[in-house]
């Protein structure tokens, strides 16, 4: 018996001082995926004596966390985030990008679309993890009734805003974000590309004051003349649209099981309406006088400061491998969108109520949009990283919710932003 | 003699022995945050891989007493900071008279009037913005009978930041200053009053004369406490509206938010602090006579 303690006390002690330990950053802060993440985590372990352990952080505050765990020796050896925060740290190098293009190689299916959106011309400095897709939902029953046509034009968006908003009877045109925050910024940023404008050039010029990006502001202000009243926020535009209120909202991929399934409409809006998934359409592109279409692309991140890649690496091929994969792109069918090839045309991956109740066609078009994804990030093959330091200050959402407070013209609106962007940027 | 030396040196060496737990903590706890800061403020703190901070001497301060938006920053914490300390006190004031007067129900309206200090601070939040919301909001669906225009976002009004933030302050912290004065009033002897009706006081003779100078040493301490709290409110506002402008959302955004500048947030809380330092001591001194 006392052998035996002696025992199970050497091996504990042993596992305990050469078991490796990887801390990971997730912005899934949700219980439900954290269940999932923590599941895989404990499966990882299992197979490879490699602990890890998952802290979880919102994705507003990523960037917030870095500086405080920078100086606390804290920093993590691996991380999830967007396109802007894993920009920025790569701007500051944080991150291991000769590790980080290696393992793409090695999975060798991963969509060029979503490379490009993490990488820098040269390498990568994050894995592109999973993805969604921006663009209108909108009531395919309401704008068939008055023969609008799909809302991919400003011109057609216009004219269905204004056709089928009735206040009087508590229908809007559309729901518009007006509040300084991310939303206001994302939705914004499709309607500035559709008209070819940019807040920075590829010279690293500050151009929010050009005549097309007026021209955006404009339309932006003009469309609120139909929305619905209010500095409304991406939870106003979700209850709005689910309980009938909205013609159209901008929306990312992650409406898709609100509008499909029972459980998750009725703990948003209290009641279900069970045709809304067939009456619903979704204008994954937008054209004014050039098309271009809107996502984020999430990315894995490995710090430089890690000191165990080859655990980090091991790890990161686990959580992409097909059967893995498809368990996390699970915790939100439609939001989270493969980026590798073979799990994306996989019928594991489609095999969900969610995703089949969509159809193929519908989940291979908003995954095969992800090629076209624009960002202000991106110009003609150059990173713009001063535009992740404009949208961690919200100068777009803050320019936007002064032009509705103060009842700006678009020309007040971009000369603010102009000043605001450079003082920003210490310009 | 020397037997009582020695007692009294065990005694103090206990005293000393009893209060060094927290000696330490509060070594650990704020002195070294404290230090930290002000030894930060001289440097440019780099967020950068690999590099490390480089010494600017008092650049960041001069930067930081250069900026105009400092000044306004100051100014708006400065005019939040009275406007919320004078209100809640007068209406704590005018709530503890009222209850301190008998009614039927006077307990259980006691008990209520507590709620919006000790309901979380979140909930009380949401609840708010819930009970302005346009349209749909029960306040403005209420006010929309008088002919209000429904569709006015009063609580998200960027411009209405200041106002919002401050009204909510006093609504939220007036039960403190009304417990606090009540406990006092509940303390005056009832002969003074008798007294003073008897050579034909007024009410308002009464309050002037003895109830406003019984209070005065309570009120002085409530508005000390509230001023040192306020002045350097962030959960509240922050909570409230990011617009707000007041000096800690100020020192949060140049530390951590965008372009971290945390040399720069580090020197406006040094700067903070000797200022609220010097305000305390002076007040200490000449208002609660100390």
């Amino acid at each position: 018996m006392k052998k035996l303690i002696v025992l199970i006390i050497v091996l504990s002690i042993s596992l305990f001082v050469f078991s490796k330990t990887i801390t990971f950053w997730t912005t899934e802060t949700e219980s439900d995926r954290q269940q999932r993440i923590n599941a895989l985590a404990t499966i990882f372990e299992a197979q490879t004596g490699i602990e890890v352990k998952v802290v979880p952080i919102q994705e507003n505050d990523l960037l917030k966390q870095i500086p405080v765990a920078k100086n606390s020796g804290t920093l993590p050896d691996l991380l999830e985030g967007g396109i802007e925060p894993l920009l920025l740290l790569a701007s500051s190098g944080y991150m291991n990008e000769d590790l980080t293009s290696k393992i793409i190689k090695d999975f060798g299916d991963v969509y060029p679309g979503a490379s490009r959106l993490l990488s820098n011309g040269k390498s990568n400095f994050g894995i592109p993890f999973h993805a969604w897709v921006q663009g209108i939902w909108y009531r395919k029953d309401w704008f068939d009734g008055k023969d609008l046509g799909y809302p991919l034009s400003w011109h057609n968006i216009l004219t269905a805003a204004k056709s089928l908003n009735n206040p009087a009877k508590g229908v809007y045109g559309l729901i518009l974000p007006k509040k300084a925050d991310s939303y206001a910024e994302q939705v914004f940023t499709e309607i500035a590309l559709a008209n070819g404008a940019r807040p920075i050039d590829e010279n690293g010029n500050i151009t929010f004051t050009s005549k097309a990006m007026i021209e955006a502001f404009r339309f932006y202000k003009e469309l609120n003349k139909y929305a619905k009243p209010g500095y409304t926020t991406v939870l106003d535009a979700l209850k709005g649209y689910l309980a009938g209120e909205a013609s159209m909202i901008f929306y990312s991929t992650y409406i898709m099981d609100d509008i499909a399934v029972e459980d998750v409409q009725k703990s948003r809006i209290n009641s279900f309406d069970p045709k809304l998934v067939l009456n619903t359409g979704f204008a994954n592109k937008m054209i004014n006088i050039r098309p271009t279409s809107y996502g984020q692309m999430v990315g894995l991140g490995i710090l430089k400061t890690s000191n165990n890649t080859e655990e980090v690496e091991k790890f990161v091929k686990f959580l992409m491998t097909p059967k893995n994969y498809v368990y996390w792109l699970h915790m939100a069918p439609g939001g989270m969108n493969p980026t590798r090839k073979s799990v994306a045309e996989s019928s594991e991956f489609l095999d969900n109520p969610i995703l089949s109740r969509y159809g193929k066609e519908k989940i291979s078009e908003i995954v095969g949009a992800l090629d076209s994804v624009e960002r202000f990030e991106f110009v003609n093959g150059k990173v713009i990283s001063d535009m992740s330091k404009l949208s961690a200050n919200f100068v777009i959402g803050k320019a936007i919710n002064y032009m509705f407070a103060n009842n700006w013209t678009p020309q007040q609106t971009a000369e603010w932003a102009q000043k605001e962007a450079k003082r920003v940027l210490g310009k | 003699m020397v037997k009582y030396t020695s007692l009294k040196r065990k005694e103090e060496t206990f005293g000393w022995k009893l209060i060094s737990p927290t000696l330490i903590l509060i070594g650990f706890l704020i002195l070294y945050p404290v230090l930290y800061n002000i030894y930060l403020s001289f440097f440019k703190v780099s967020l950068n891989f690999g590099e490390k901070n480089t010494f600017v001497g008092i650049q960041n301060y001069l930067n930081v007493l250069s900026d105009l938006s400092f000044w306004k920053s100051f100014g708006t914490t400065v005019a939040f900071t009275l406007i919320t300390v004078m209100g809640s006190i007068l209406l704590g004031l005018g709530v503890a008279l009222l209850m301190n007067k008998k009614f039927p129900g006077r307990s259980i309206v006691r008990g209520l009037l507590l709620f919006p200090y000790v309901t979380p601070l979140i909930a009380i939040v949401f609840s708010w913005k819930y009970v302005f919301l346009p349209i749909d909001g029960p306040l403005v669906q209420f006010l929309s009978i008088f002919g209000f225009n429904s569709g006015t976002d009063m609580i998200n009004d960027p411009n209405n930041a200041f106002i919002v933030v401050s009204i909510f302050n006093i609504w939220r912290n007036f039960p403190f200053v009304y417990l606090m004065i009540l406990s006092r009033l509940q303390s005056i002897s009832d002969d003074y009053y008798e007294a003073a009706e008897l050579d034909g006081a007024s009410s308002w003779q009464k309050f002037l004369n003895i109830t406003l100078p019984e209070l005065y040493f309570v009120i002085g301490s409530i508005a000390l406490l509230r001023g040192i709290w306020n002045f350097y409110k962030f959960d509240e506002v922050y909570l409230m509206s990011k617009f707000a402008n007041t000096l800690p959302i100020y020192i949060y955004e140049k530390a951590f938010s965008g372009l971290p500048q945390q040399g720069v947030a580090a020197s406006i809380a040094t700067i903070l602090f000797v200022v609220m330092f010097s305000l305390i001591g002076f007040y200490v001194k000449k208002v609660l006579k100390w």
